[in-house]
């Protein structure tokens, strides 16, 4: 399997150098937009423990530098860690979608909360100082990675206008009438009167004293608590909706974008499970399959499906083949793989395609339709078979299997596709 | 179908470790940020396990996750094939692996050591101890005349026209990057010096001044002499003792086609086939014991340190079972670092060290008494660069005070130069001598020297100042140096986050040193041409741990001292003939390179002309 050193006095080097470059840290491991959200989400946790630690203090310290420049900044300090944390949650959230503006916002609130550590400044707030500091950089560095917009439609737009613009109306209208109103003085009075309105709540510790304050507190009520009530709906329900939708089978369109360098298997057939085996343990794999049943079996075994038929272009596209690592075409029917081999050329002429044939007399055909590689199970079994009667169980090379077109030749740079390994595993199994 | 196989049995460890790993960090996280509710609720004894199997699952976790580098087959093959084989053919292919001598006269040796210690206590310690004191008084002096010349030999590879000898074909380019290259050498080289002696050495020269000083114990004076000191012990000197033998080493594999072992420095005496002759397999053979009387001696240290550590934190004191559990953690994180093979196990702990080992220096830094240490570390430089040739001649007033500290130290870094040694060797290919010298001596030995000055200049400071009375608290525990680090520490600022970071740092740098220790072990106790199976390194990591473990049982710290100086006084002798026969091979085939200083001499008058080319155009 390993290349056998030189000479056996060379046997050392392959404990020493079992790799070409060993470098201090692989920078592509740390350093792409997953690590970064992962790091976004320990900050995350971190500030939650380090706000409930400082909660649960009787008197919270406040050594820190910039604990003299800030005001408030025992309340600061007190409460900051937690609410800072619903906060990041969202955002991390937003952040493992790729949106953009989940990025923006990670972008300003983590160094506003870098002022939390700066203002206490006790032990227990070093690792949140660190893994802030160890985020932003790879924020910034993955800027590009986070660029999914957040489409809103219509109505989620209008429904947050409404709701943004009720608080506001609520707030300077009460501010503006507080001689109308028993106990609200301060701007700080008003928004928590409205919020307390809005919300249904309503303590009563502010109340409207004349008609013309009774009429606006009115008009909040009745505008704040439908704005708030549509939003809620509009914003969330969407949501819940996907969710039941990859309860029945389905990726989410939300699962769907984030696929990168992933395996796209076409269609159902005699091979597919062995090349799931060899395939889920490497990469990613989406399976885009007709058959229903297929299709709920597979995502019992926690397998991505689409239960779409393959050989639809705009079902190739939902299935991102554009960012896929390469396509298996393995139906049980050559002619449908020839038609789904057709539709990825048409949707990507440059992805590379490796098909199962399941005749011999079609394998040229599929190379001729467009795929990169095609194999011919049948005929790999067939001659292990009559090698391993016959007691002489040789080596099979991939070469000799595999038809390869010549735009495959000609393009070196190509990567392995799995079909390839599990040939290579077919030999080793005779040992 | 092995590799396969191999993928699964590390998937499914990896999977254990996940929850182990989790549940641990919570309880570790919830200590450290609501000590008063939880330090209620558990018990210290309770923390020594979880800290334990914090480290366990953290670094045993880190070692499995798969190298992304490459493709698959590429993941150290030969160690990880594991085959679905019957007990006795792995048994058997173990006994082949390995020769005769260097397997069981090993074994027995150890074996009838620890079994004279259990019968007849008192003989064998006083056997043990006399000789040690005997290698101390006579062969110290020889000892520190070998490591003067190691510094001076050093000096001439660096500087000289052999410091261009490229170790390896033409068509080798180093496979390991320059900051990985440094940080495996500098992590292997060291480990208990770091953490077990860097607070401490000094706070001992300054309450008991050695005789080269002179100063009143405790005085003023007593402070430049104890940083001095501690700069000599831990500098250049002592990480010369890993070059002279790592060079030679690399020189006769990667240019002469030796095999991979310390006997290789035999190789301009016996020809190539050195490892073969009798004195080869002697020198390989006493390169284990060394290796193992070497890392038992660290491993004894640390562990003794690391539960100080617990007791000083927790209050708790752990009885026999604390050591035997501390032992038996480290012993399967550096088994399990040393499998996953160099590039992953080794070298992301090794990674990991250098991380929490540069940010405690800059804590220190931050927190520390700034313009003391900057004041005193110049004066010490100053005076170890000044005082370097008077100090490694000085042979002692009668005392005995020199046999104690300085050579007993010199023989325990030859204790760990064969290993050390093999080790630079094996990663320097491609390299050329003078980085293979400047990484192994100036660059390591600098890193380490500003350790001791830093947390040996602010136990002084806190002692000098009164701020902490850490000799007092050394006193009240019986003259024990494990808890001058953890004195120290609570002293300082953010004391509490500045032990848990050093609890982790007495873990990794003794685990990244160890489990180089047990590869270069499985691979020169084996023979020549073999690569290590799994099963190999098993047994050498687990027999380094049960050695460190037994004689912390039965000998107690001096045996362990006494050990260190047996193992490590023939590599002494050793690594004289390594710089003879090595000096004698670079005479004869290594004619016409330039040193550095000619180099530089003739760049000199370009930059003339460069200069007289600007006045010319003005």
């Amino acid at each position: 399997m390993v290349d056998s050193p030189d000479s056996p006095e060379r046997a050392f080097e392959d404990v020493f150098y079992p790799a070409d470059r060993v470098s201090f840290i692989d920078w592509r491991e740390i350093s792409g937009a997953k690590p970064a959200v992962a790091v976004v989400g320990i900050v995350t946790i971190l500030s939650f423990v380090t706000g409930l630690s400082n909660l649960s203090q009787l008197t919270v310290p406040t050594d820190g530098p910039v604990a003299a420049i800030l005001p408030a900044a025992e309340i600061f300090v007190r409460f900051g860690g937690v609410l800072f944390a619903f906060l990041l949650g969202i955002i991390t959230v937003g952040l493992s979608r790729r949106k953009r503006l989940a990025w923006r916002a990670a972008v300003v609130t983590l160094p506003l909360l870098l002022l939390l550590p700066l203002v206490s400044l006790q032990p227990r707030d070093f690792p949140l100082m660190l893994a802030i500091i160890a985020s932003y950089p790879l924020l910034l560095a993955n800027r590009d990675s986070f660029d999914q917009r957040i489409e809103l439609s219509p109505l989620q737009i209008a429904a947050l206008f409404s709701f943004v613009g009720v608080g506001i109306y609520g707030t300077v209208g009460s501010y503006g009438l507080r001689d109308q109103f028993l106990e609200l003085e301060t701007w700080g009075d008003a928004v928590y009167y409205v919020i307390v309105t809005i919300a249904t709540v309503g303590y009563g510790d502010i109340t409207p004293l004349t008609p013309e304050a009774q009429l606006f507190s009115l008009s909040i009520i009745l505008l704040g608590t439908g704005a708030f009530t549509v939003a809620v709906g509009t914003l969330i329900g969407p949501a819940i909706e996907s969710r039941m939708a990859a309860a029945f089978g389905n990726m989410t369109a939300s699962e769907l974008t984030l696929l990168e360098d992933h395996v796209v298997v076409l269609g159902y057939g005699d091979v597919t499970e062995s090349l799931l085996e060899e395939v889920a343990p490497d990469a990613d794999v989406v399976v885009v399959t007709p058959d229903a049943a297929t299709a709920s079996d597979l995502k019992d075994e926690e397998v991505n499906v689409l239960t779409e038929d393959p050989t639809d272009e705009s079902v190739l596209e939902d299935a991102q083949i554009s960012d896929a690592r390469g396509v298996v075409v393995s139906g049980p029917d050559d002619g449908r793989d020839a038609l789904a081999i057709i539709a990825v050329r048409n949707v990507d002429p440059d992805v590379r395609i490796v098909a199962a044939a399941n005749e011999a007399k079609h394998t040229k055909k599929l190379a001729g339709v467009g795929a990169d590689a095609v194999i011919n199970p049948r005929a790999i079994g067939g001659r292990l078979l009559g090698q391993s009667v016959l007691g002489d169980l040789k080596s099979i090379t991939a070469a000799d299997l595999v038809v390869e077109s010549d735009a495959v030749v000609s393009n070196p740079d190509s990567p392995d596709t799995p079909p390839e390994a599990n040939t290579q595993t077919d030999s080793d199994d005779r040992q | 179908m092995s590799t396969q196989h191999t993928h699964s049995l590390e998937a499914t460890v990896a999977s254990l470790l996940i929850p182990l790993f989790l549940l641990s960090g919570i309880a570790v996280l919830s200590a450290f940020f609501f000590p008063t509710f939880v330090g209620e609720a558990v018990t210290g004894r309770a923390w020594l396990a979880i800290a334990l199997i914090f480290f366990i699952s953290g670094l045993g976790y880190l070692s499995l996750l798969p190298y992304a580098d490459g493709d698959d087959d590429s993941e150290s093959p030969v160690l990880l094939t594991i085959r679905r084989e019957r007990l006795r053919t792995a048994t058997t292919s173990f006994l082949a692996h390995h020769r005769p001598e260097g397997l069981i006269l090993v074994v027995v040796v150890f074996l009838v050591y620890l079994l004279a210690q259990l019968i007849i206590p008192a003989p064998t310690t006083r056997a043990v101890s006399a000789a040690a004191d005997t290698v101390l008084s006579v062969g110290g002096p020889v000892v520190a005349g070998i490591i003067l010349l190691a510094v001076l030999y050093c000096l001439l590879l660096l500087l000289g026209p052999w410091g261009a000898v490229t170790l390896g074909g033409p068509e080798d380019e180093p496979a390991y990057t320059y900051p990985i290259y440094v940080t495996l050498i500098f992590t292997a080289g060291i480990a208990a010096g770091i953490v077990f002696w860097g607070p401490a050495e000094a706070l001992f020269h300054y309450s008991a001044p050695p005789p080269a000083i002179g100063a009143a114990p405790e005085s003023a004076g007593a402070i430049d002499g104890a940083l001095t000191y501690s700069l000599f012990h831990w500098g250049i000197s002592a990480w010369s003792a890993y070059a002279v033998l790592g060079v030679p080493i690399a020189y006769y594999v990667f240019v002469r086609d030796a095999p991979l072992r310390v006997s290789a420095i035999l190789v301009p005496i016996f020809g190539a086939a050195a490892a073969d002759t009798p004195w080869g397999r002697l020198v390989d053979t006493l390169a284990v014991f060394a290796t193992i009387g070497g890392i038992a001696t660290s491993i004894a240290l640390v562990s003794e340190q690391f539960l100080a550590g617990i007791s000083f934190q927790w209050g708790v004191t752990t009885g026999a079972i604390g050591p035997a559990l501390f032992i038996l953690a480290l012993t399967l994180i550096y088994v399990l670092s040393c499998i996953t093979g160099i590039h992953r196990g080794i070298r992301r702990i090794a990674v990991l060290t250098v991380v929490l080992f540069v940010a405690f220096g800059l804590l220190v830094v931050a927190v520390g008494p700034r313009p003391f240490l900057i004041e005193r570390s110049a004066g010490a430089i100053g005076s170890y660069l000044a005082g370097f040739v008077p100090l490694s001649v000085y042979t002692g007033d009668g005392s005995g005070w020199v046999a104690a500290w300085t050579y007993w130290n010199w023989l325990w870094w030859f204790s760990w130069a064969p290993f050390a040694g093999v080790f630079i060797a094996a990663i320097s290919r491609g390299r050329t001598i003078r980085t293979v010298v400047f990484t192994s001596v100036i660059a390591t030995a600098g890193a380490t020297m500003v350790w001791f000055l830093l947390l040996g200049g602010t136990s002084l400071h806190a002692q000098h100042t009164g701020r902490a009375d850490i000799l007092g608290a050394v006193n009240d525990a019986g003259g024990s140096e494990a808890i001058v680090g953890f004195q120290l520490l609570s002293s300082l600022p953010l004391g509490e986050l500045f032990i848990f970071l050093f609890l982790g740092l007495i873990i990794v740098f003794m685990v990244t040193s160890a489990g180089v220790s047990t590869l270069v072990t499985s691979i020169i106790a084996t023979r020549p041409g073999v690569a290590p199976s799994t099963v190999d390194i098993v047994f050498w990591g687990g027999f380094q741990g049960i050695v460190a473990l037994s004689v912390l049982f039965v000998g107690g710290a001096e045996t362990l001292q006494s050990i260190a100086v047996l193992t490590g006084g023939p590599f002494a002798l050793l690594a004289l003939v390594a710089m003879a026969a090595f000096l004698w091979t670079l005479w004869k085939s290594e004619r016409g390179h330039t040193s550095i200083v000619r180099q530089a001499y003739d760049a000199l008058p370009k930059i003339q002309l460069h200069h007289d080319f600007d006045n010319e155009e003005r």
